[in-house]
């Protein structure tokens, strides 16, 4: 009996250590983002050492972004509104090059003939960044939803394909073998073997284009465009408003997080057999 | 001098505890060793001889009981004792040369001295033509050579071997057996070594200590006193043999019923 | 549109001749220097930080919070502020550039740091490694492949801010060649622009790979 009370104190204690020790750590970045923006707010209101055009104090920033939720000025919409314009144009861009790119990626990879007509096409288009589209489609497409949406289906379109491709290549070629001996067909083959395989690749590729969507759409809102998140932080630069800029940069972020979450979550529930 | 206790364990228990999970290992381990004497650890799988290796490495903290390698506690990993593990555990960024005399160079030794010394381990092991390839170039039975080489290079008090030709096929193993038998005739060292199988047992130990199930300890003790090199076909050898087989199905048995 | 000859023909012409200030040699030049600044200090910094998190609990407790608000804000939105806070001049590309390649380093090296084998860690230990030397002589280079990838991906996000500052506001680079090609409504102008960035991209691609290669001879990844 005591042998079994002094077994389970070792237990408690080991617990007790363990979640001591976690707490530790939480502690350690709370306070690290706590002072953060305590020497922020002492450098901007209270010393003044930066103009607060060029740098807004935290309490200024959080304020903007309320206002912000249902003000106008300075660039003519709501943040609500400049979000559901950026999140329109980059999903529709980004759905494009997913749903035309993974399939071709696919397909070139399973067929030879046309591996080695449309090969050499991407090799040319692979090294060239989203970024540099732009202009391009800006003069041939006019400012608008379309020229962004072209930018950001190339941004997408391109990873998209390249990793559908080296997916399906890297297929077991046992795996192959087994399926050939059970007399599995073709399509079978690809539907069946190869596809599962490739499918972490494929997802790989689609969680990149995402991200390159995001960052294309902002670039091309930046250079020429009438709303969305890019097109804000840019005439907030123009009108000297740092605080609307950083509003902008955060909301950025905080969607560019919840993208990638979004995605990590269908992987989990689409891709089996990873983790 | 001959019959010096280089590594004594009293007592020593082992409960690694994960989360609300308490696994208890090693309960009341009581052994000692002696200079140059070649003891293997028999342990039928999930048996803690691995854990009660890493204890004595000092890669682990003891529950309960004390470890004297040297006559001084184990608080941690030392020199003292040198590992050759299941797996390899060379470095893979460095070339067999770089692998063997990595304890050395830590240890700042000159560098001309450390060669020479590296070489000579290197020749004993078979190795001599290898020094300057990387172990990813390595078959299976040359990197366990390169861990031996870098283990002996050291020149430990204690060797811990932990099943270093589990991963081996069958032929090499045989092999590698031998080789062993042929490095500790040359250079006596203690070892300690780990296996699961009898056979490799009788043919290189001094002494068999046997681990029962978990919570593990020492259930039984065979003096091998056969002459070496050992013939695995010569009568008493199978004798041998037989019995711990019978000894370790028997108690094995005795826990299934 | 223009056609293939028309824009090949363009491309050799700004070889010889100036199109603005220099030619494409000088635009192209122009746009590495930039990049080989800001990403070297992109590197130093990012490794550095990257190690510390991997190999600390601490530093890694103190650094995250901030490092994961500020690592999902793509580089090209960090111009506006950037313009508002160094102007419109060297020095805020060249931090436009560390932008862009900063966060892949970081989250590379950590991971290179905390994915070293712990099974090699003890071996270290068991020869007589100090805390320092199997920092040095083990943690470091098992890690180097990771760093190594974290390094290759950020070139690239450099070599992508540079465009990106360069359209914004410059004088010289091949952003500014495509930016105003655009402002031209020229399209062979553009496209003369597009095709060195994607041979300079590539190239620089290939040589990060080269140097893996030269590198990790003794890593399975580039066997």
């Amino acid at each position: 009996m005591a042998k079994k009370n002094a077994r389970d104190s070792r237990i408690w204690l080991s617990i007790q250590k363990e979640k001591k020790e976690k707490r530790k750590y939480v502690l350690i970045s709370c306070a690290s983002l706590l002072t953060f923006l305590l020497i922020w707010e002492l450098c901007t209101d209270i010393l003044k050492l930066a103009p607060s055009y060029a740098m807004p104090s935290p309490l200024k920033v959080f304020r903007s972004f309320v206002a912000k939720l249902y003000q106008t000025a300075p660039d003519g919409s709501t943040l609500p509104v400049h979000i559901g314009v950026s999140v329109y144009t980059a999903l529709l861009g980004f759905l494009m090059g997913a749903v035309i790119g993974s399939p071709l990626g696919i397909l070139m990879a399973w067929f030879k003939t046309l591996d080695r007509i449309v090969k050499p096409v991407f090799d040319v288009l692979r090294p060239i960044p989203p970024i540099a589209w732009i202009p391009i489609m800006l003069v041939v497409l006019g400012i608008g939803t379309a020229s962004k949406v072209a930018v950001i289906f190339m941004a997408s379109f391109v990873p998209c394909v390249i990793n559908a491709y080296s997916g399906i290549k890297q297929t077991n070629e046992v795996h192959i073998w087994v399926g050939k001996t059970f007399g599995a067909s073709r399509s079978q083959l690809l539907f069946r073997v190869a596809i599962p395989t490739a499918m972490p690749m494929i997802f790989t590729g689609i969680k990149v284009s995402l991200g390159a969507s995001w960052m294309a759409l902002v670039a091309a809102e930046l250079l020429a465009s009438s709303s969305g998140l890019g097109y804000m932080i840019q005439i907030a630069r123009s009108v000297g408003r740092a605080d609307i800029i950083i509003v902008g940069m955060l909301m950025i972020g905080v969607i560019s997080m919840l993208f990638s979450a979004a995605l990590e979550y269908l992987e989990r529930r689409f891709v089996k057999g990873v983790k | 001098m001959e019959n010096r206790i280089v590594v004594k364990c009293k007592n020593v228990g082992k409960t690694f505890i994960q989360g609300k999970e308490e696994n208890e290992v090693l309960k009341g381990v009581n052994l000692a060793i002696k200079e140059e004497e070649f003891v293997v650890l028999f342990g039928l799988a999930e048996t803690g001889k691995t854990t009660l290796l890493n204890l004595i490495a000092g890669l682990e903290p003891v529950t309960e009981g004390t470890i004297e390698v040297n006559d001084e506690i184990v608080d941690g990993p030392k020199p003292n004792r040198g590992m050759v593990y299941q797996t390899t555990s060379l470095f893979p960024w460095l070339t067999v040369l770089g692998n063997v005399e990595f304890g050395p160079a830590v240890q700042g030794i000159k560098k001309t001295e450390r060669r020479k010394k590296a070489q000579y381990y290197i020749d004993l092991v078979g190795l001599s033509g290898f020094e300057k390839t990387y172990p990813i170039k390595l078959s299976g039975g040359m990197k366990q050579r390169v861990g031996i080489a870098r283990a002996y290079c050291n020149e430990p008090k204690v060797i811990l071997m932990d099943e270093p030709f589990g991963h081996l096929d069958a032929q090499t193993r045989y092999l590698m057996e031998e080789e062993i038998e042929r490095i500790c005739a040359k250079e006596k060292r203690t070892v300690i070594f780990v296996t699961n199988n009898i056979e490799e047992a009788v043919y290189l130990a001094d002494r068999i200590l046997v681990l029962s199930d978990k919570p593990s300890h020492i259930v039984k003790e065979y003096q091998i006193d056969l002459p070496r090199p050992r013939n695995i076909t010569a009568k008493e050898f199978l004798r041998l043999r037989k019995e711990i087989t019978d000894f370790v199905e028997r108690s094995a048995g005795e826990v299934d019923g | 549109m223009a056609g293939p000859e028309e824009v090949f023909a363009l491309i050799c012409k700004y070889f010889i001749e100036p199109v603005g200030r220099t030619t494409l040699f000088g635009h192209i030049g122009a746009s590495l220097g930039r990049v080989l600044i800001g990403y070297s200090i992109a590197s130093l910094a990012g490794v550095t930080l990257g190690l510390a998190m991997g190999y600390s609990k601490t530093v890694r407790a103190i650094a995250a919070p901030l490092f994961n608000i500020v690592r999902p804000i793509p580089a090209v939105a960090w111009i506006p502020m950037t313009i508002l806070w160094l102007g419109i001049g060297e020095a805020a590309k060249i931090f436009i550039i560390f932008i862009g390649g900063f966060a892949n380093t970081v989250i590379n090296s950590m991971s290179g740091v905390r994915t070293v084998d712990p099974v090699l860690i003890g071996a270290a230990q068991l020869l007589g490694a100090s805390k320092w030397q199997t920092f040095r002589r083990v943690i470091l280079p098992s890690s180097f492949p990771y760093v190594f990838a974290g390094l290759q991906i950020s070139l690239s996000g450099s070599w992508m801010s540079v465009l990106a500052a360069e359209m914004v506001s410059s004088h010289e680079g091949v952003g500014w060649l495509i930016i105003t090609g655009m402002n031209n409504a020229n399209t062979a102008q553009i496209m003369a622009g597009m095709i060195p960035i994607g041979v300079v991209g590539f190239i620089l691609v290939s040589l990060m790979r080269w140097i893996e290669k030269k590198l990790c001879a003794w890593n399975d990844r580039s066997r």
